[in-house]
């Protein structure tokens, strides 16, 4: 009997309906794992088959995980689909680092062509699931509009030269800027996807050989959230396993969207409450999760910090501080100031019943596990909202415990690693203290406008695209290298364009969310002269070195003095001390591993994580590889044999942690009559993130759009499809409106970096009051 | 001694007589046994379609690596070949080939057939990879016509592959 093949389940799965033997995994798969309950059985008897019962038809983000487990290989991507046979691949192991869960994968090779990206068990991160923009979102890889050669600006044009010409053409301008004006002059932006050896390498030129303290991994735009800290020094525990979490867990979720910040955390925190573990889930507006919660809280608007204080004081009444008071300095003025709020009218700000706040705070100070996860909108609220969350584990005496601790969903994949590794105005490597601030990249833009930075290095960014208004001050700097894969609208002001490679094409290691370092391996060539970063900044630092005399060389070493691990064993004697500035004035790497053994040795916390040790192999995970394989099919993803990674411990479980608190002031939420609404920022996982340029995915990323409550919207007079135009202080923005019941009144989101949406034109700060307006509807 | 000179002459008149053995190659060609392994051929179907359907497997079970196959999804309006999928890329590198036959056992569609053609020689490496072009039959054969061979010997028979059909 023949079926008319294949069936389009959704425009990423094709299903096979001869080969389906209606074994329901797929069906299985999306509702008990994923949530996302849109498969189903169609029809009886003879015509029974598995359809797709949402619209749009297969609407999940998980949907490529049923081809690994479907045990015919009925169902495929139409990405690998016929593309070639699993035994003709070479799989490389790597790490996806589209979002900080850095999941394990691996790029199926055939030479030098990625034919399929698989997912790789690991227990501690990903289990054997990757979400669809890690599987289909890696063919920027392979595209045509690839840099293949230094480009250098001759007038108005930008021109291919040799890697000689540009690299000498940095060196020598970088080191005339630098005699000239100083290292103030010069200001560095690396983005967050780099590996940690890049950023290393990038830190250490600009601290090292240009003498320059002005560093940072953002792109400047006015509503970016803080440097997070407290997931290093209040992060889980070492051994902690999201798998293993259940009963006498309580997870706060709070102002983060793990379905489009983390896809891969919200499978994990839904396992967690299947398993009888409590989920609070507290956001603004409805998200994803919020399905799979025991206990949800919406709160208003700018009011996310009054919530934490509620809960902090209601923990405080129970506990007390004397416990902490001697590591924690500064515990009792928060306790006084959290006294100070009455429950009542705490609840009247956020919208929420007292009763509701009692119950998610006795769920928390029940619990033996909490583990408090916050993201985009926490982050970007401002510092106190974590901040007394990090305060409430340690009253609760979970800080630094396994299985307890903060887990902030930061905004990329490696944007933990550039913080470690330094990438910030005020601390180096390891979160050391530094005797002198550099600019942050705000600062920066504004510097370059007065004309007091003259040049910049932008590795792996394209602020231009994020933040319109840096046009100008990109215009203005004398000399701008940009290195990215693409010729991004930032390297197309540039005077040099450096090619970039891209994580398949280069060794390196790259830190999750949870502090778990891992390995990527390399899998192909870089396409034409492109080459890695970290070899790029090894080489513009070589030829410095020449043209940038010994002054910086024996002052390198006394700046060095509050640097991590080497200094704290005091060069005693000045042999010592010679030896050590020479090391640290080491430019010859000749691997990735290399930089790595340095890292090991240099940044705190990274001590003993080389690439040797990245590659060893500890509890993957019970999916895979049964004891009887003959009784399990365990699905086509990879055992793990390349290394799990791993975590470094969290710094409350030194001995000698010691936390400062700071009792931030939390005033309730005010309106503004000029602008009325407040402004939140979708963070999407399907953006116009230019890594997603040739992927499948592209027909997922929504047009740019304004959404409303349904009252506030018939206030208005607007109707979902009206354009409408939405004014902050800052600017305005003209955009498609949607109306939904379910949106916090007194508020409109707009999705993050979406095509011709660029947010940061209307932010004034973290939480932007705006107002809205019909244009024609 | 003039005795066994003699004996040894006897032989030699012997095959005087007899017609030789040895051919005019290459004016006249020796007919082949009709399982000779010789030029791959990729052959077809009545309809014009391509047997191919880019599965692989011969060229998983070629011990020498000669055969590549890069597959590709069939256009359903107008399929290249039965099935979901073709060989948009089949190449043979003939300094490779053994000959051994595998791919044509390995072959689910008797796509590949080792034919007759012994003849080849290059005169550099790049030549000696057959392309897809070179390798498949026009449109209007490679299904079930009697082998060159086979009419030589007045057999009337189909060379067996090609008898079967999908």
């Amino acid at each position: 009997m023949h079926f008319e093949k294949p069936v389009r389940l959704g425009d990423l799965i094709l299903l096979d309906r001869e080969r389906c033997i209606l074994c329901g995994r797929c069906v299985r798969f999306q509702d008990e794992i994923a949530g996302d309950a849109v498969l189903g059985y169609g029809t009886r008897g003879r015509n029974w088959h598995i359809i797709s019962k949402s619209d749009p038809p297969f609407d999940s983000k998980f949907s490529g995980n049923t081809t690994d487990i479907c045990p015919v290989g009925a169902l495929t991507t139409a990405d690998f689909r016929f593309r070639a046979r699993a035994w003709e691949l070479r799989p490389v192991p790597s790490i996806c680092n589209h979002c900080p869960v850095g999941c394990n994968i691996t790029f199926d090779m055939r030479y030098q062509q990625i034919m399929r990206v698989m997912p790789r068990e690991n227990a501690a991160v990903n289990d054997i699931w990757i979400c669809d923009k890690g599987r289909f979102g890696h063919r920027f890889v392979e595209s045509q509009e690839r840099l293949t050669q230094p480009l250098v600006r001759r007038g108005d044009r930008l021109e291919p030269a040799t890697w000689n010409e540009a690299l000498d053409l940095i060196a020598t301008r970088l080191a005339d800027i630098q005699a000239r004006h100083g290292g103030e002059a010069i200001g560095g932006l690396a983005g967050e996807r780099l590996a940690n050896e890049d950023l290393f390498l990038f830190q250490r030129l600009f601290r090292d050989m240009l003498n320059s303290p002005n560093l940072d991994h953002h792109c400047g735009s006015p509503a970016e959230p803080p440097d997070d800290e407290l997931g290093v020094l209040l992060g889980p525990g070492s051994g902690t396993n999201l798998m293993e979490l259940g009963k006498g867990t309580t997870v706060l979720v709070i102002g983060a969207d793990p379905e489009e910040e983390a896809p891969i955390y919200r499978l994990r925190l839904r396992g967690i409450a299947d398993r009888g573990g409590e989920l609070i889930v507290a956001h603004t507006r409805p998200t994803r999760l919020e399905a799979s919660a025991t206990h949800a809280l919406r709160y208003r608007p700018g009011s996310g910090a009054l919530l934490a204080r509620a809960l902090l004081s209601l923990v405080f009444a129970q506990v007390g501080s004397s416990k902490l008071s001697q590591r924690t300095p500064g515990i009792a003025e928060l306790e006084t100031a959290a006294k100070k709020l009455k429950l009542a009218s705490a609840a009247q700000g956020l919208g929420l019943d007292e009763a509701a706040i009692t119950a998610a705070a006795e769920r928390i100070m029940q619990a033996d596990h909490v583990l408090i996860v916050y993201g985009a909108d926490t982050l970007s609220s401002g510092p106190s909202l974590a901040h007394d969350l990090g305060c409430l584990l340690l009253l609760l005496g979970k800080a630094g415990k396994p299985n307890s601790g903060m887990l902030p969903l930061l905004p990329q994949g490696n944007s933990r690693g550039a913080l470690d590794m330094g990438i910030r105005p005020d601390k180096g490597p390891g979160y050391t203290a530094l005797e002198k601030r550099g600019l942050s990249a705000a600062e920066m833009w504004g510097a370059a406008l007065e004309g007091r930075i003259r040049a910049m290095y932008v590795l792996g960014l394209d602020p231009a695209a994020v933040h319109p208004q840096t046009h100008a001050a990109l215009a203005k700097l004398d000399f701008l290298i940009v290195q990215d894969m693409f010729l991004s609208e930032t390297a197309q002001q540039a005077h040099v364009v450096l090619p970039a490679a891209s994580v398949v094409e280069r060794d390196g290691s790259y830190t999750n969310a949870e502090r778990r370092v891992q390995r990527a391996r390399k899998g192909r060539e870089t396409p034409g002269e492109s080459r890695p970063e970290w070899l790029v900044i090894q080489d513009i630092a070589q030829r410095l070195s020449g043209l940038i005399h010994a002054s910086n060389g024996h002052d390198a070493s006394s700046r060095k003095a509050g640097k991590g691990k080497r200094s704290e064993r005091k060069a005693a004697s000045s042999e010592e001390a010679a030896v050590l500035s020479s090391l640290l004035l080491r430019w010859d790497y000749m691997t990735v591993s290399d930089v790595a053994l340095d890292i090991a040795e240099i940044v705190p916390g990274y001590s003993g994580i080389t690439h040797e040790a990245l590659g060893r192999t500890g509890t993957i995970g019970n999916w895979g590889r049964q004891t009887n394989e003959a009784f399990y099919y365990d699905g086509t993803n990879y055992e793990n044999t390349e290394g799990i990674g791993i975590q470094y411990p969290a710094r409350a479980e030194q001995s000698n942690f010691r936390f400062s608190v700071k009792p931030y002031e939390v005033k309730p939420f005010s309106g503004d009559q000029r602008y009325p609404f407040v402004l939140l920022v979708q963070k999407v996982l399907y953006d116009s993130d230019p890594l997603l340029r040739d992927s499948r995915v592209l027909p997922h990323v929504s047009a740019a759009y304004v959404a409303l409550n349904t009252a506030d919207a018939q206030r208005l007079g607007i109707r979902s499809g009206a354009r409408v135009r939405v004014t902050s202080a800052a600017g305005s923005l003209e955009l498609s409106a949607r109306v939904f019941a379910d949106m916090p009144a007194g508020s409109v989101l707009i999705p993050a970096l979406l095509a011709d949406a660029p947010v940061a034109q209307l932010q004034t700060g973290p939480q932007t009051r705006v107002t809205v307006e019909l244009i024609e509807g | 001694m003039f005795g066994e000179l003699l004996k040894g002459l006897q032989t030699t008149l012997r095959y005087m007589f007899r017609p030789p053995v040895t051919v005019q190659y290459p004016d006249v060609k020796r007919p082949v046994r009709e399982r000779f392994r010789g030029r791959h051929e990729l052959k077809r179907f009545a309809n014009g379609q391509e047997r191919c359907i880019g599965c692989s497997l011969c060229s998983a079970a070629c011990p020498a690596d000669a055969i590549l196959v890069v597959p590709a999804e069939n256009n359903l309006e107008q399929p290249t070949s039965p099935g979901e999928r073709y060989a948009a890329t089949y190449e043979i590198n003939m300094l490779r080939c053994i000959f051994c036959g595998y791919c044509e056992d390995a072959c689910p569609t008797n796509a590949i057939v080792l034919e007759h053609q012994y003849e080849l020689s290059f005169y550099d490496r790049q030549t000696s990879i057959y392309t897809k072009d070179m390798l498949l039959v026009p449109p209007d054969q490679g299904h079930g016509e009697i082998p060159p061979i086979l009419t030589q010997l007045g057999d009337k028979r189909p060379s067996p592959p090609a008898q079967i059909d999908l």
